[in-house]
């Protein structure tokens, strides 16, 4: 406590009026938050999409991406539950299409680095998660013959086609629906939250620069230090998005309406089973199986009841509602789960990872700020260029 | 360093064990042994990473020299109470290598491997510690 005090009276003194001071960081706690960057990561990869990073294709992804035609009625684009402006989500609590949908429309931000798709982990690729919306009858209500159609018939589509994929636009729907998938995954995958508050103290800690770090203000610390430290929080959001990609159950109700529930993960392990695009059909680009190996190996597990994907903690201030059911309004309210979450509200009598911690009103400003320091405004995007002009 | 002293020690006391080649190929690895085996293992790729599929290679040698056969791979988070969310398979090789693929462990921490081997009528289960960062 002396050392602190001191370190910050000293601090406070010896530079501008800037700075607020710096926490005490035992070694311990500067590699903890290491991890969590650094900022931005490499561009993503991915072996399964052959068109994967092609600019060609990214193009024609974003073109598809706003493309309304994707959709039955012709009224409905991916855009449209996932917009630029609104952090790549939709203001909602729960999703809408042409029916009220029971979860919330995840971001895009950053979701070419994760490696199971949806709250429930059914898609074990971006592009077979691309193609879901396109077929759900709650969603855009497609089919591959439409898809198919539209990228033969519409001559700045085909061009477009022939550029990304190196071929001319073939008769085969199916076949077209995945590429057209592919387009899309190679599109999102370039979307790439900020850098942060928290990603310029991180990299001052590691740098040992402590005038850079103290502008880190002293609530965000003491929340962060709560994040790696007493509330275990980062065992499940690890890493620079904070999550580890996996699944988890935090005791958020898992009832859809009365009588009926959202089995989460365990249900997503049954649908993952039985779709024909994922990474163990035929329809997987990659030659050296290396991609399909969590699908290969990813076991069901009693414990899956209930489970939902851990959700990566970047921009998260930004969203219009939290947890898969969008059941929480606020950060606040989501500090204050983590703080009084019953243990009979789990829905497994498994992981002790889970418990009520109990904060002080102040810590729990402290945690809110710390996860406040993890979002920033992107750049505005501007359209994109003409496929072929 | 302790490990590695009672290892030498039981490597000159038998002369079976001697046989048993330690070194899967990168010069380095862990072993574990009992009563009855000895098994050296390293994972591939060499760093083990939260969150990334990775393999393990494994020699297994007994005491009689008798072939021995690896049964399964598991690991669990005896702190956190949960197993890994992947089932490792096994490919068996030749003079008792194995390689078991499909292993992620999904959070920083304790995890404890277990290695079932068997030779002749008696199985047994070895386990080695992890701590993940
Ligand atoms: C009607 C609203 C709606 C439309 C239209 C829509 N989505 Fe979504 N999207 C959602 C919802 C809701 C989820 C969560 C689904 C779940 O967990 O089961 C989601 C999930 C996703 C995910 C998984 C994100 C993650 O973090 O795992 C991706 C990728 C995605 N959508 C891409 C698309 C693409 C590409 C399109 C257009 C082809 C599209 N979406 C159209 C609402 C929509
Ligand atoms: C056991 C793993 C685990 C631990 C530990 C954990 N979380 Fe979570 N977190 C999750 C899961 C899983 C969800 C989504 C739950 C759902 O949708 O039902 C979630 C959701 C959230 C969300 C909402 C994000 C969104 O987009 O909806 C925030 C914020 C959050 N956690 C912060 C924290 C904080 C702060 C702590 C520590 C006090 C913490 N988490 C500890 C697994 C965990
Ligand atoms: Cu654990």
């Amino acid at each position: 406590m002396r050392r602190f005090l001191l370190s910050l009276i000293l601090l406070a003194t010896s530079s501008p009026a800037a700075t607020q001071g710096l926490l005490d960081w035992s070694q311990d706690e500067v590699s903890a938050i290491e991890r969590h960057g650094p900022w931005p990561p490499p561009p993503a990869h991915d072996p399964s999409n052959r068109v994967s990073g092609v600019p060609a294709a990214i193009a024609l992804g974003e073109h598809l991406f706003n493309d309304p035609r994707l959709s039955a009625d012709g009224r409905m684009s991916c855009a449209t539950c996932h917009q630029a402006g609104r952090d790549w989500s939709d203001g909602r609590a729960r999703g809408f299409g042409t029916a009220d949908l029971d979860r919330r429309t995840p971001s895009l931000w950053n979701v070419g680095y994760a490696h199971w798709f949806g709250w429930d982990g059914a898609g074990d690729s971006l592009w077979a998660q691309s193609i879901r919306p396109i077929l759900d009858r709650r969603e855009m209500g497609g089919s591959a013959a439409e898809v198919g159609r539209l990228l033969r018939d519409d001559k700045a589509l085909a061009c477009g086609y022939e550029r990304a994929f190196g071929n001319k636009v073939g008769d085969n729907d199916e076949r077209l629906l995945v590429d057209a998938a592919k387009a899309l995954a190679a599109f999102q995958a370039t979307l790439v939250s900020p850098r942060t508050r928290f990603d310029a103290f991180r990299d001052a800690m590691v740098a040992g620069d402590r005038a850079a770090a103290a502008r880190y203000t002293l609530p965000e610390q003491r929340g962060l230090r709560l994040f790696i430290g007493t509330g275990n929080c980062d065992t499940c959001h690890f890493g620079p998005r904070f999550t580890n990609g996996e699944f988890g159950d935090v005791g958020i109700a898992f009832f859809v309406r009365p009588g009926e529930v959202d089995s989460g993960r365990l249900g997503g392990l049954a649908k993952l089973a039985g779709n024909p695009f994922n990474l163990l059909g035929r329809y997987n680009d990659d030659a050296s199986g290396a991609s399909a190996q969590r699908t290969r190996h990813v076991q069901r597990l009693h414990a899956n009841f209930g489970e939902f994907r851990v959700p990566s903690l970047r921009q998260v201030g930004r969203a219009a509602a939290y947890m898969h059911s969008g059941s929480l309004a606020t950060l606040d309210e989501v500090v204050r789960h983590y703080s009084e979450v019953s243990p009979d509200r789990l829905h497994s009598d498994g992981t002790p990872l889970v418990r009520p911690l109990g904060l002080s009103p102040r810590q729990r400003t402290d945690l809110v700020a710390f996860l406040s320091s993890l979002d920033a405004d992107a750049p505005p995007r501007p359209a994109p260029p003409p496929l072929c002009p | 360093m302790k490990i590695l002293a009672a290892l030498f020690a039981l490597l000159f006391a038998n002369a079976a064990w001697a046989d048993c080649p330690l070194d899967l190929g990168k010069g380095t690895g862990w072993v574990v042994f009992s009563d009855h085996y000895m098994i050296a293992f390293r994972p591939e790729p060499m760093r083990i990473e939260v969150g990334q599929p990775f393999s393990l290679l494994f020699n297994v040698c007994t005491k009689s020299n008798s072939p021995a056969e690896l049964l399964m791979v598991d690991a669990t988070m005896p702190e956190h109470k949960h197993p890994m969310n992947y089932r490792p398979t096994i490919v068996a090789g030749t003079n008792g290598r194995y390689r078991a693929d499909g292993l992620v462990f999904h959070m920083p921490g304790r995890w404890e491997l277990s290695i079932d081997v068997r030779a002749g009528e008696e199985s047994e289960r070895l386990t080695h510690d992890f701590i993940l960062k």
